[in-house]
C-alpha cells in the first residue's frame, strides 16, 4: 500500500492495493494520514513530487518573465557562438586559451539553458487569496513582525527570488516556513535550541 | 605575465586583512578574508558533493566571490549605523540593524556598483578569458543566478555563522541568538540546513568542548 501526493496539495492521490486480509483500518489509516499532510501542503512544506523528485518552483509573473527571457537570449547565444569561427585547438605547441575558453562558455551555456527550462517546466505563478484570506501569510505577502523587540518587514516569496539583503524571504528557508500560514495577530515560535518568537503585526498583498 | 603576477601580489593582501564585521566585535588577532575564502571552499567542496552541482564551478566562485574586497571596503549589515566609539559599537550590535525595505534595497545596490567596480579594477589588466570568466563568476554569486550561485551565496553566510559561533565559545562577545535567528531567515538550501542543525547541536551542547 502506498500514500502518494501529486504536485498540488488540493489533488493528493491515494494508492492502495489492499490485500483481501487488510480491512477498514487500512483505510482509516490513510485518510488520516492524508488529513495531517494537508496543513502541511498548504503551508508549503511539501514542495517536490516524490514521484518524479520535480520540484516546484514559485514565482511573481515578473520572475517568470525574467527567467524567459534569460532563456531565450542564451539560447541565441548559444546558436550564435556554435555558428561562428571555432578557435583552434592548439596554439604553437599549448592548448589554446581562447578554445579552452570557448568549451566552457559553451559547457556553461548548455547546462544553464537546461537549468532554465527545468525551471519553466515546473514554475508555479504566485497568486494571491481571495480578499478574504489576505490576513493569512502565504507566498507573495508582505509582512510586518516584531522580533526581539524590533518590528521587521519581510517578503515571502519562492527560492529562485529570494535575497534576504533586501528583505525576500524564501519560502522554503525555515522562517519562511514557519510563518506560511499564520494570520495578523499570530505569535509563531522558530524553534531550535533559541526560542525566536515572530509576533505577526501586518499582512499585505501588493502587486 | 608581468600582469597574472601583479594580480597574485595585490590579491595576496587578502591574507593580512581582518574581516571587519569581527574587528567591531573587538575580536582579537581574527580570520582574515583569505582565512574566509579557504573555509568556504571547503565548505562548498564538502556539502557540495551531495548536490548536483557543477562543483568546479562552484569553488572557482567560493575563490573569488570576496577578491573585490582588495579595493572595496568590507561592509557589515550594520553599516551605516555604526558610532566611532568602541562601548557605542557594542551597545549597537546587541540588536539586528533595522532597515526599511526601501533602504536595504538601496543599500544592496550601493554594495553591489563598489564591489564590482573594484573586482574590475583588480582583474582589468588580467588576460580576457580570465577576466570574462572572474566577471561571470562573481556576477552569478552576487545576484546568486545558477543553482551553484545560489548555494555558494548561502554557504558564504554559513561559513561566517560557523566561525561567529566559534568566536561566542571563545570571547563570548557575539550575540549568538541574533546570528540563529538570522541564519534561519536567510538559509533554505536542504543540505545547508542540516549542517545548520549540526552546528546548534555543537555549540549548544551542555557538554561544548572547544
Amino acid at each position: 500500500m502506498s500514500l502518494r501526493h501529486c504536485k498540488d496539495y488540493r489533488c493528493f492521490v491515494i494508492q492502495w492495493q489492499i490485500n483481501s486480509s487488510r480491512g477498514l483500518g487500512i483505510i482509516f489509516k490513510i485518510i488520516k494520514s492524508t488529513i495531517k499532510l494537508i496543513p502541511l501542503a498548504r503551508r508549503g512544506f511539501l514542495l517536490t513530487n516524490p514521484m518524479t523528485q520535480d520540484k516546484r518552483f514559485y514565482l511573481t509573473k515578473e520572475g517568470l518573465e525574467k527567467i524567459k527571457r534569460e532563456y531565450e537570449e542564451l539560447r541565441k547565444l548559444k546558436f550564435s557562438k556554435t555558428k561562428g569561427e571555432v578557435p583552434k585547438i592548439l596554439h604553437s605547441e599549448d592548448l589554446n586559451p581562447e578554445y579552452l575558453s570557448f568549451q566552457e562558455e559553451l559547457s556553461f551555456l548548455g547546462s544553464r539553458i537546461a537549468e532554465l527550462e527545468y525551471i519553466i517546466k515546473n514554475a508555479k505563478l504566485i497568486s494571491f487569496p481571495p480578499r478574504g484570506k489576505q490576513k493569512i501569510i502565504n507566498l507573495g505577502a508582505e509582512i510586518l513582525v516584531e522580533v526581539d523587540g524590533q518590528s521587521d518587514e519581510f517578503k515571502i516569496v519562492g527560492t529562485l527570488e529570494a535575497n534576504p539583503a533586501v528583505g525576500k524571504i524564501s519560502n522554503e528557508s525555515p522562517v519562511g516556513q514557519a510563518l506560511l500560514g499564520h494570520k495578523v495577530g499570530d505569535e509563531v515560535i522558530v524553534s531550535s535550541p533559541i526560542k525566536t518568537i515572530y509576533k505577526i503585526k501586518k499582512v499585505r498583498y501588493l502587486s | 605575465m608581468k600582469n597574472i603576477l601583479e594580480f597574485l601580489i595585490k590579491i595576496g593582501e587578502l591574507k593580512g586583512k581582518e574581516r571587519r564585521g569581527w574587528v567591531i566585535h573587538q575580536i582579537k588577532n581574527s580570520e582574515s578574508t583569505a582565512e574566509h575564502i579557504f573555509h568556504l571552499a571547503f565548505l562548498v567542496l564538502v556539502l557540495g558533493r551531495k548536490k548536483r552541482l557543477n562543483l568546479e564551478r562552484a569553488i572557482k566562485m567560493a575563490l573569488i566571490h570576496d577578491l573585490c574586497e582588495v579595493y572595496a571596503p568590507d561592509l557589515t549589515p550594520y553599516d551605516p549605523l555604526l558610532p566611532k566609539n568602541k562601548k557605542e559599537i557594542m551597545e549597537t550590535l546587541k540588536h539586528w540593524p533595522k532597515f526599511t525595505p526601501a533602504l536595504k534595497k538601496e543599500k544592496e545596490r550601493k554594495k553591489l556598483e563598489v564591489e564590482s567596480k573594484s573586482l574590475y579594477v583588480l582583474i582589468s589588466k588580467l588576460p580576457k578569458d580570465l577576466k570574462t570568466e572572474i566577471k561571470n563568476l562573481w556576477l552569478d554569486f552576487s545576484s546568486g543566478l545558477t543553482k551553484e550561485g545560489r548555494f555558494v551565496k548561502q554557504a558564504d553566510k554559513i561559513i561566517n555563522f560557523l566561525q561567529g559561533m566559534e568566536y561566542w565559545k571563545k570571547y563570548g562577545k557575539i550575540q549568538h541568538h541574533l546570528w540563529v535567528r538570522w541564519i534561519k531567515e536567510i538559509t533554505d538550501d536542504r543540505s545547508l540546513l542540516e549542517f545548520i542543525k549540526e552546528v546548534e547541536k555543537k555549540f549548544y551542547s551542555k557538554t561544548w568542548k572547544n
